[in-house]
C-alpha cells in the first residue's frame, strides 16, 4: 500500500519514531542584513526566477525550543503565526500528522527592517521540530518547508554559503562559492519607528532594461566571489540597490551614498524589503577604522546614527549608538 | 510586456538558435587591452529580437520577418530564421557582397533587391519603401527594426555579463557604433556597475551618427546616414572617425600582431582602443572585434585592393588628430570630446568658427 512505502519512509528517516525522538529539540539561525543582490534571474534552460544574495549578518539570531506532546500545536508567543505554520507543515512532512507540542521562539531580529526576522523564526522552528525527532534536515528541505509557511522566504538556512536563491520556490539557482569576501558593515535604518511589512509587500515590477541588467551583476558577482574581491562585491551591491531604489525607495538613499564614497566605502547595500542600510567596507584595509569613524559622523550630522557596526565574517558586535 | 508575462513566457533557449555562436571570445592583447572577438555579433541581438516577438505574440509560429539589411544583421536573421521555421524577406540593394548574397539565398532568403536609388533619398529611402510595401503585402509579418527596437541593445547584457565575470572591473570601453545596439547598450550595462567607466565610440568620416554630414563612405557596419534612435549618445565620452584605408590597415595589423582574423570594424576598434590603452597603461580596455575576416578576403585580406584605396598610405598614424567639432571633418582619424551629452547639445554648442566669431566679439 502507499501508505505504508510513505510512512515506513517517515519513520526511516526519523529512525524509529520512540526511540529517536527527544525531550524537547532546539534550533537555531542567525539574520541577515538585507541583500548584496536581488533581482530576477534565468536558471540553466532561461526560464526567470526571482532570486537574492543575502548579506549574513551572524550577530543577530532567532531560537526556537520545540517540546513534542499529543494534540494541538501551542506556539509562545502567539503571533509567531508563521512559525507555528511551518512547526505544523514540518510535523506533517515528517508523517506526524497527529502529533503537536510546545514551541517557542525567541529573536534578536529586529521586525520589519529586512533583516530576515520572519524567516529566521520560520527556520529556527523547523529545526527546532526535526531536532526534537532527530531528523537533520538539509537545508533545500529546510527552504522549501519555509517557503510553504510564508511564500517568499530569505536564504539564511544556507548559512554563510553564497547562494543565488530563489526565494518564493526555495530553490537555490546558483551555487556561488563557500562563502562571500568579509565586509565591514557599518548599518543604518533609514526610517526608524516605521518599518516595512516585508511579507505583504507586492514583488518588484521589474521593466525590460532591469530584467537584463541583473546579468552583468551577477556576472561581477560570481568573479567577486571567485576572486575574493570585495570591491566588485560593493560594486554589484551598489548597483543593486541602485535599482532597488525605484521600487522600494529608501529615504536619504543619496546622502548615504554620498558619504559612503567619500569616505571610501567600497558601496552600499540594502535590504531590498526593509528598511536598512549598509556601508560596505574592507577589513583587510587598515584605514577602515578611520573611515568607519569618519562615514560614523557624517552619518549623524544627516540624522542618522548607525545603529550596528559588524564584520560578516566574525560574532563580534561593536554598538556604534 | 510586463515582468509576470516575461516571467511565465516559453524558454528562450528551448527555441533552437546558436547560444555558443553569441558571444565573444575574450583576448588578452596587452596588458591593460581585451578584445571581446566574435563570430558575428548580430547573432546576439537578432535572436533577442525574435524571442521577445515570439513571447508577446508580433512574431507568430512558422510567420514572416521582413528587414532592410545588407549586412551581418541580415545574415544573423537568415540563420536563425533556418533552423526555427520563419520566411524571411530582405530588402538590399546592388552593393551587396555576392557570396553573401548566395549565402542568403542558401539559407532560404526572398531577396529583394532595389535596383535603382531614389533621386532624393537615395537607396536608404527606396530600400525603406521597399520594406514598407513587404509589410503590407505581408499581413502580420514582423520587422525587426534594429535601428529602433529597443530590444538590439537590451540584448548586450549577455555580453556585460561576460565582461564583468571574466574581467571584473573595466575603466574604458571601445567600439564601433552603427545601429548603436552594441555600444548603447553594453555602455548602459556596464557603467550601471561602474559610473566612471569611459566609452568610445568609433565612427567613420561623412556618417552623421555623431554629426558629421553625410556623405560617401567605403567602410561598412559601422556609421549611417540617419540618426539610429538606438544611439544613446550620452553615453559616450569620445568619438573617433576612423577612414576606411587605416581601419583596414588596422584590420591586418590584429591579424599579424595577435592572430584575429577580423573585420573592417574590428580594425577600426582596435586602432582606437590600442592607442587609448598604450596612452593610459593602467587602466583596463576592452574593445568589441563584431565580425570575422572570411567575408573580406577578397578585399581587406587582398594587398591588390588595399593598396588602390584613396587615401593609401600604408602607415598607420601614431594618434588622432582631435577636432573642435563634429562639422569639421577629416578624412584620417580624428577625435572629439564628447562629454556624454545629447547630439543636439554637441551641435548646439556651436562650430568652431561660429564659437571663434562669439569669442572675437
Ligand atoms: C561588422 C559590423 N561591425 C559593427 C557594427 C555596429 O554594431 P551596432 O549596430 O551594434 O552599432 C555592425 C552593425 O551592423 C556590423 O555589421
Amino acid at each position: 500500500m502507499p501508505g505504508d512505502v510513505i510512512s515506513r519512509f517517515a519513520s526511516v528517516r526519523l529512525g524509529t519514531r520512540g526511540n529517536q525522538r527527544k525531550e524537547q529539540g532546539f534550533g537555531q539561525v542567525n539574520g541577515h542584513h538585507g541583500e548584496i543582490l536581488q533581482g530576477v534571474f534565468p536558471d540553466d534552460v532561461g526560464r526567470l526566477y526571482r532570486g537574492l544574495v543575502t548579506l549574513p549578518c551572524n550577530i543577530v539570531s532567532s531560537t526556537a525550543v520545540f517540546r513534542p506532546a499529543p494534540g494541538n500545536l501551542v506556539t509562545v508567543p502567539d503571533d509567531k503565526l508563521k512559525a507555528a505554520e511551518a512547526a505544523r507543515l514540518t510535523l506533517d512532512s515528517l508523517g506526524l500528522h497527529d502529533q503537536g507540542g510546545h514551541l517557542t521562539v525567541e529573536s534578536t531580529i529586529p521586525v520589519g527592517l529586512g533583516m530576515g526576522s520572519s524567516t529566521a523564526d520560520v527556520v529556527a522552528a523547523i529545526r527546532a521540530v526535526a531536532d526534537a525527532h532527530g531528523a537533520a534536515l538539509a537545508a533545500d528541505e529546510v527552504a522549501r518547508l519555509a517557503v510553504r509557511a510564508e511564500t517568499a522566504s530569505d536564504s539564511i538556512m544556507h548559512g554563510d554559503l553564497a547562494v543565488l536563491f530563489a526565494q518564493r520556490e526555495g530553490n537555490v539557482l546558483e551555487h556561488l562559492g563557500p562563502a562571500l569576501p568579509p565586509l565591514e558593515v557599518l548599518s543604518v535604518n533609514t526610517a526608524p519607528g516605521t518599518g516595512v511589512d516585508t511579507v505583504k509587500q507586492p514583488p518588484a515590477d521589474y521593466d525590460d532594461w532591469e530584467v537584463q541588467a541583473f546579468r552583468p551583476l551577477r556576472g561581477m558577482l560570481r568573479r567577486a566571489i571567485r576572486t575574493g574581491d570585495a570591491a566588485l562585491l560593493g560594486r554589484v551591491a551598489t548597483a543593486s540597490a541602485r535599482i532597488s531604489q525605484r521600487h522600494l525607495p529608501k529615504p536619504a538613499f543619496e546622502e548615504i551614498n554620498a558619504i559612503a564614497a567619500s569616505t571610501g566605502a567600497l558601496g552600499i547595500q540594502v535590504a531590498h524589503s526593509g528598511t536598512v542600510v549598509g556601508l560596505l567596507f574592507d577589513p583587510r584595509n587598515p584605514a577602515t577604522a578611520r573611515r568607519v569613524a569618519e562615514a560614523t559622523s557624517r552619518l549623524d550630522t544627516i540624522g542618522l546614527p548607525p545603529a550596528l557596526h559588524f564584520r560578516t565574517d566574525a560574532v563580534e558586535v561593536r554598538h556604534v549608538a | 510586456m510586463s515582468l509576470e508575462m516575461t516571467m511565465s513566457q516559453p524558454l528562450s533557449r528551448e527555441s533552437r538558435g546558436f547560444p555558443d555562436y553569441e558571444l565573444p571570445r575574450l583576448v588578452r592583447l596587452t596588458d591593460n587591452l581585451h578584445g571581446a572577438a566574435f563570430f558575428l555579433m548580430k547573432l546576439l541581438p537578432a535572436r533577442h529580437m525574435l524571442d521577445r516577438a515570439a513571447a508577446d505574440g508580433r512574431l507568430k509560429p512558422g510567420g514572416t520577418i521582413c528587414e532592410t539589411t545588407s549586412g551581418t544583421f541580415g545574415l544573423a536573421l537568415a540563420m536563425l530564421a533556418a533552423v526555427r521555421g520563419y520566411r524571411l524577406i530582405l530588402v538590399s540593394d546592388p552593393a551587396i557582397d555576392e557570396h553573401l548574397h548566395k549565402r542568403l539565398l542558401e539559407l532560404g532568403v526572398t531577396l529583394e533587391i532595389v535596383e535603382k536609388p531614389y533621386e532624393v533619398g537615395g537607396f536608404q529611402t527606396a530600400r525603406l519603401d521597399r520594406l514598407r510595401a513587404a509589410l503590407e503585402a505581408n499581413p502580420g509579418s514582423f520587422c525587426p527594426s534594429q535601428y529602433g527596437n529597443a530590444d538590439n541593445p537590451r540584448a548586450y547584457a549577455e555580453v556585460a555579463e561576460q565582461i564583468a565575470e571574466r574581467l571584473g572591473h573595466v575603466d574604458c570601453l571601445v567600439g564601433t557604433v552603427g545601429s548603436g545596439g552594441s555600444m548603447s547598450g553594453i555602455a548602459r550595462f556596464l557603467r550601471h556597475l561602474n559610473p566612471d567607466l569611459h566609452v568610445i565610440g568609433v565612427d567613420t568620416p561623412h556618417s552623421v551618427v555623431f554629426g558629421q554630414p553625410d556623405g560617401k563612405r567605403l567602410l561598412r557596419g559601422l556609421g549611417n546616414s540617419l540618426v539610429p534612435p538606438n544611439v544613446d549618445h550620452r553615453q559616450f565620452d569620445e568619438v573617433h572617425w576612423v577612414g576606411a584605408a587605416e581601419a583596414f590597415l588596422a584590420t591586418r595589423r590584429l591579424h599579424q600582431h595577435h592572430a584575429l582574423y577580423q573585420g573592417g570594424t574590428s580594425g577600426a576598434a582596435y586602432l582606437v582602443a590600442d592607442w587609448w590603452a598604450r596612452t593610459h597603461p593602467d587602466r583596463k580596455v576592452v574593445t568589441l572585434f563584431p565580425d570575422e575576416g572570411h567575408r573580406y578576403v577578397a578585399t581587406i585580406y587582398n594587398d591588390d585592393w588595399l593598396t588602390t584605396l584613396p587615401g593609401w598610405t600604408g602607415v598607420l598614424p601614431e594618434a588622432p588628430q582631435p577636432v573642435a567639432h563634429p562639422s569639421d571633418v577629416r578624412p584620417n582619424w580624428s577625435s572629439f570630446r564628447w562629454d556624454r551629452r545629447t547630439l543636439d547639445e554637441v551641435l548646439a554648442a556651436g562650430t568652431p568658427v561660429a564659437r571663434d566669431l562669439a569669442e572675437a566679439a
